[in-house]
């Protein structure tokens, strides 16, 4: 488990995900998300089912 | 940051438990992951702006040994010969058109069946309600947008919506809603026509796809 997890690691920082020129531009970039996607009002981690996800589903099947 | 945290088991390998340690619990290279997403979700939402220009306008000449590096590097050089209003006409035409759509359509909806808001979209409100997350009707965009989905990545790396999601919940979402069609998406607005800053912004996100494909192949 931790062997694979090193191992992921060590590919995405071979693959340049982090420091030189990608990590410069994501960090000052990212610091201002667009905030198109926000979190359900109020506490909602996981499934609820509630009167609002029955309503997504609802709109979502078209 | 009064909260240490003390009831939260150490060392554990499971972000999904650490609410109270928040973003402090996320590996470096997973916080890249999520600053990347950002900033995909930044300039594919809308034009650069001044602030956003002036950040790759400071990549020119960053010399790096790899692809990704290199992508980033040549942003800058066509960013700084790039003024802003050319920039937002280059997104127009990239993303509007004249009135009757621009040269690519950037939802999983178009990619996956060849029309807009299809089932791929409502899939994925089902699956944001699953999770939390809703729209917050700032952007009228439909949520199969590009930007949108590198939004909700970038929140579920972080924690932005409720708390770090697992590694198993981020790739389920990456493989569902992205991973059938990004690559696909990216190369064609790295060789759109209209495409000048928007060609390396391309072949970013080609990149870090592919790599992001790779590391959950890892993961799993």
């Amino acid at each position: 488990m931790t062997k694979i997890k090193k191992s992921r690691r060590d590919f995405l920082k071979a693959a340049g995900i982090t420091g030189g020129a990608a990590g410069v531009a994501a960090v000052a970039l990212a610091s201002k998300p667009v905030k198109a996607a926000v979190p359900e009002s109020g506490k909602s981690s996981g499934y609820q089912e509630t009167e609002h996800v029955k309503k997504y589903y609802e709109l979502a099947r078209f | 940051m009064g909260r240490s945290g003390e009831d939260v088991p150490e060392g554990t390998n499971s972000p999904s438990h650490n609410e109270k340690t928040g973003e402090l619990a996320i590996p470096e290279e997973d916080r890249q992951r999520a600053n990347l997403y950002g900033l995909l979700a930044r300039v594919l939402a809308e034009p650069m702006g001044d602030e956003t220009l002036e950040v790759v306008r400071a990549l020119e000449g960053q010399s790096d040994e790899n692809e990704l590096g290199a992508a980033f590097a040549t942003l800058g050089t066509v960013a700084v010969r790039t003024p802003r209003g050319v920039a937002e006409e280059e997104f127009s035409a990239l993303f509007y058109g004249d009135g009757s759509g621009g040269e690519i359509l950037p939802y999983a909806s178009y990619y996956l069946t060849g029309f807009l808001l299809e089932k791929p979209l409502a899939k994925l409100r089902g699956d944001m309600a699953v999770l939390g997350i809703k729209n917050s009707g700032i952007s009228k965009e439909p949520e199969d947008h590009i930007a949108y989905l590198c939004e909700i990545m970038h929140g579920l790396i972080t924690g932005a919506f409720n708390e770090p999601a697992s590694l198993e919940t981020q790739q389920k979402f990456f493989e569902t809603h992205m991973a059938p069609w990004v690559g696909r998406f990216f190369s064609e607005l790295e060789g759109a026509e209209s495409a000048s800053l928007y060609m390396p912004v391309g072949t970013i996100g080609r990149l870090f796809m592919a790599i992001e494909a790779k590391a959950f192949e890892m993961a799993a």
